[in-house]
């Protein structure tokens, strides 16, 4: 019951508020201005009856309609497949369970063209699996959705092992003693507990589902796009300014109302109480090894498969396919893809920081952490072209775009971090004689630091696969590897197709050796082993 | 010698309760001497060290050290000991760099800071277990580094908070022994903060108990 913070909040630098401003200068010339520009250019369409024209417009109806229902069935489909098995990863004990859930990961550093040619290397035409069993799934929606599903059952497992893994032990043995069966303990103590993380990764699902682009550019096709796919189409091939300024201001208020949702949900999640958990279990008896074969081959099925299509496609294509590594035009991608990237890690981990460290005193500057996430690629891509016509085509803001998609990750990573730190920790590093800037170079950053790390790499996984800003603000000579892939799609015959394989199979050992790279685990992640039980200090 | 003077402290939860801690307290401890505060949750004992440790600023009221008011003397500065509950031991730093803290904080070289903490090591029986992970010891273990990181400064005065309410009670009992010899063969005067009686008894020479912001002798 004693301030347990006060200590906590003054291991941040002095002036935190100060270098906040960075971050917060950064947010309001990359997002806020251009939505402001988009919003006046969707009103002026919505005064020329524009708004009118297109509320009639069947076609868009059911553009924004099929956009809803998709993100929504995405969240049903995860939330159903996802479950079991994060209740067998949270609930068994068996060999690799560790790796299986460092694995999940997996799809975060993969760039999501690399995923769409993923799906279609597994289901497309000529697809392996769809070959085998005679399907042909082009212009069905169940490219898009098995695409959708690939990204986000991993969002939603993670949150459910970790919230399966609060749940506390002795209120289920509590009910058990009281006469509930398992399956009756599950609902009754464990489903509401959690409930609320479940449901603020559907919030997240929903959102990257809704707002996604490259997979539903890649495999919408014509009928089953989303709206994201019309605004580009809108702006970039129709030059239609203000029905897509329409549409962006409808996407970014209904993204905006999911964020404040999760928003709410995340606040109720705020609780550091953590309940001795249920221990993990070996499997027993054929039931229980069943259970964990299925889940295994789900994940397999779900989140493996189309990556190992995609190698293994590239393999079959052969040597010719192979050639177009050495082509100076994929050399020059490239350098341009390692470039940006590094460019834009550089200026993210620096706008992180400074916003992680200046929201431990701000409630609201922590919300605006999620601004870049709310708002889509698309959104802010069509905003800055709007409002800096004669920067369209320049490097510092294609790089300044990278960076603002790719920052909140290494804020929220050092934020969550932060956070986590015991407040008992600074205070007894300061009655041993450690300033309050001592503390943070001896304390506070080393261990927050391989949380910074793994922000960053998912900062510079973000920024290899960047792809929907890159169509927008990009000059022809920039072109990155996910612009390159996106050419080759784009062209026809099997040659073109074998050689945007080649070069996605390229991309995603990139992200990877990326990811690797910079990712550190802390020893304890390393060795498998979770954190002791932390007692509540400060009650006396 | 340790004073504190019509100290007073209300705390006010979110919940809106307000709550009492210390109200108009004194207490002396002699140089040398161990006084264990008891009380039950929520009466204000860990408060009552943190104030003392400076981690937390009284309403009103003095404490000095030495004759010393130590208003406006930072944490750092003080030379107390706090030992938590909880043990708050650093898990990125090894055993040895965990006891070697506080004496690279007094501005030693780091070889000379951590040979004298596998010293101090040795004799805590924990020799074997200088370059190991802290999240890898054993409760009672973990207990003794964090004693062994509060002594080798040679504090003015040392704070113990719970100090053995994470560990079961067969070890409770018996660290609590080994404690009381090691603070008395460093001869700190001590302030320690409990709800178990026994343990106060073993390693306290008085006792007061904690109510109502109010101390009352018990020994």
């Amino acid at each position: 019951m004693a301030a347990v913070g006060g200590v906590a909040s003054r291991t941040v630098l002095p002036g935190a508020l100060a270098i906040g401003l960075l971050p917060l200068g950064f947010l309001v010339l990359m997002v806020l201005a251009p939505l402001a520009r988009l919003a006046s250019e969707a009103l002026a369409g919505a005064q020329s009856g524009v708004l009118w024209a297109m509320a009639g417009d069947a076609y868009l109806r059911w553009r924004v309609g099929w956009s809803l229902l998709q993100a929504a069935l995405t969240c049903v489909a995860a939330l159903l497949v996802g479950l079991p098995v994060a209740w067998v990863l949270a609930r068994l004990e068996f060999p690799g369970r560790a790796v299986v859930l460092r694995l999940l990961m997996l799809p975060f550093v993969v760039p999501t063209l690399v995923a769409a040619l993923g799906v279609l290397a597994l289901w497309g035409p000529r697809g392996l699996l769809a070959q085998g069993w005679g399907l042909d799934l082009q212009d069905t929606p169940w490219l898009l959705l098995y695409g959708n599903l690939f990204f986000n059952l991993c969002i939603l497992v993670r949150a459910a092992v970790e919230a399966l893994e609060r749940v506390s032990a002795a209120r289920v043995a509590a009910a058990r003693t009281l006469g509930a069966t398992p399956w009756r303990a599950f609902w009754r103590v464990e489903w509401p507990a959690i409930l609320p993380w479940l449901a603020s990764a559907l919030c997240l699902v929903f959102l990257y589902a809704f707002s996604g682009f490259g997979l539903a550019l890649i495999l919408g096709g014509q009928r089953f796009a989303t709206i994201e796919v019309e605004i580009y189409t809108l702006v970039a091939h129709e030059l239609k300014l203000a029905p897509a300024g329409v549409l962006a201001l409808a996407m970014l208020l209904l993204t905006g109302s999911v964020a404040l949702l999760y928003a709410w949900v995340e606040r109720r999640l705020a609780t550091p109480a953590r309940a001795d958990g249920i221990a993990r279990q070996a499997p027993r008896g054929p039931g229980q090894w069943a259970a964990v074969a299925a889940a295994m081959f789900l994940l397999l099925m779900v989140c493996a498969t189309p990556l190992l299509a995609i190698v293994g496609r590239a393999v079959l294509a052969g040597g010719g396919a192979w050639a177009v590594l050495w082509e100076p035009e994929t050399l020059l991608a490239l350098w341009n893809t390692v470039r940006f990237t590094a460019a834009a890690l550089v200026l993210a981990t620096l706008l992180g920081v400074t916003h992680a460290l200046a929201a431990r005193r701000s409630t609201w500057l922590r919300a605006a952490a999620f601004l870049p996430f709310v708002v889509s690629p698309v959104t802010v891509a069509f905003g800055l072209l709007l409002l800096y016509p004669a920067w369209s085509a320049s490097l510092p803001l294609l790089v300044a775009a990278y960076a603002l998609l790719a920052y909140p990750f290494v804020a929220n990573a050092l934020g969550a971090a932060l956070d986590s730190l015991p407040p008992s920790l600074a205070q007894v590093a300061q009655t041993l004689g450690a300033s309050p800037s001592r503390i943070f170079w001896r304390v506070t950053l080393p261990m927050v630091l391989p949380a910074l790390r793994r922000g960053m790499a998912f900062a510079a996984a973000t920024a290899l696969g960047e792809f929907a800003v890159t169509l927008f603000l990009s000059r022809p000579e920039w072109a990155t590897l996910t612009t390159l892939i996106y050419q080759r799609l784009g062209r026809p015959g099997a040659s073109n197709r074998d050689e945007a394989l080649v070069l996605a199979a390229a991309l995603m050992l990139l992200a990877l050796l990326a990811f690797l790279l910079i990712d550190k685990p802390a020893a304890r992640e390393r060795d498998g082993l979770a954190q002791p039980a932390r007692r509540r200090v400060g009650h006396a | 010698m340790l004073e504190l003077l019509g100290v007073h402290k209300t705390f006010d939860d979110a919940a809106g309760g307000h709550w009492v801690l210390a109200d108009a307290l004194n207490l002396r401890v002699a140089r040398g001497e161990t006084v264990a505060v008891l009380g039950p949750s929520g009466s204000g004992k860990s408060t009552l060290l943190k104030m003392v440790a400076g981690l937390e600023p009284p309403d009103s009221g003095d404490i000095r050290f030495d004759g010393v008011d130590l208003a406006g003397v930072a944490p750092e500065r003080r030379r107390f000991a706090l030992m938590f509950q909880d043990f708050a031991l650093f898990p990125h730093l090894d055993v040895r760099d965990n006891v070697a803290f506080g004496l690279v904080e007094q501005g030693q070289r780091r070889a000379q800071a951590r040979a004298q903490a596998e010293q101090l090591l040795a004799v805590f029986g924990l020799g074997g277990h200088a370059r190991h992970a802290v999240w890898k010891l054993s409760g009672g273990e973990q207990q003794r580094v964090a004693l062994a990181r509060a002594l080798i400064t040679a504090p003015r005065l040392l704070l113990l908070d719970e100090p053995f309410s994470a560990l079961d009670a067969e070890l409770r009992a018996s660290l609590r022994g080994e404690f009381a010899q090691r603070i008395a063969a460093a001869r700190i005067t001590t302030v320690l903060v409990t709800h178990d009686e026994a343990e106060a008894r073993v390693m306290a020479q008085r006792g007061f108990r904690l109510l109502g912001g109010k101390l009352q002798p018990l020994w």
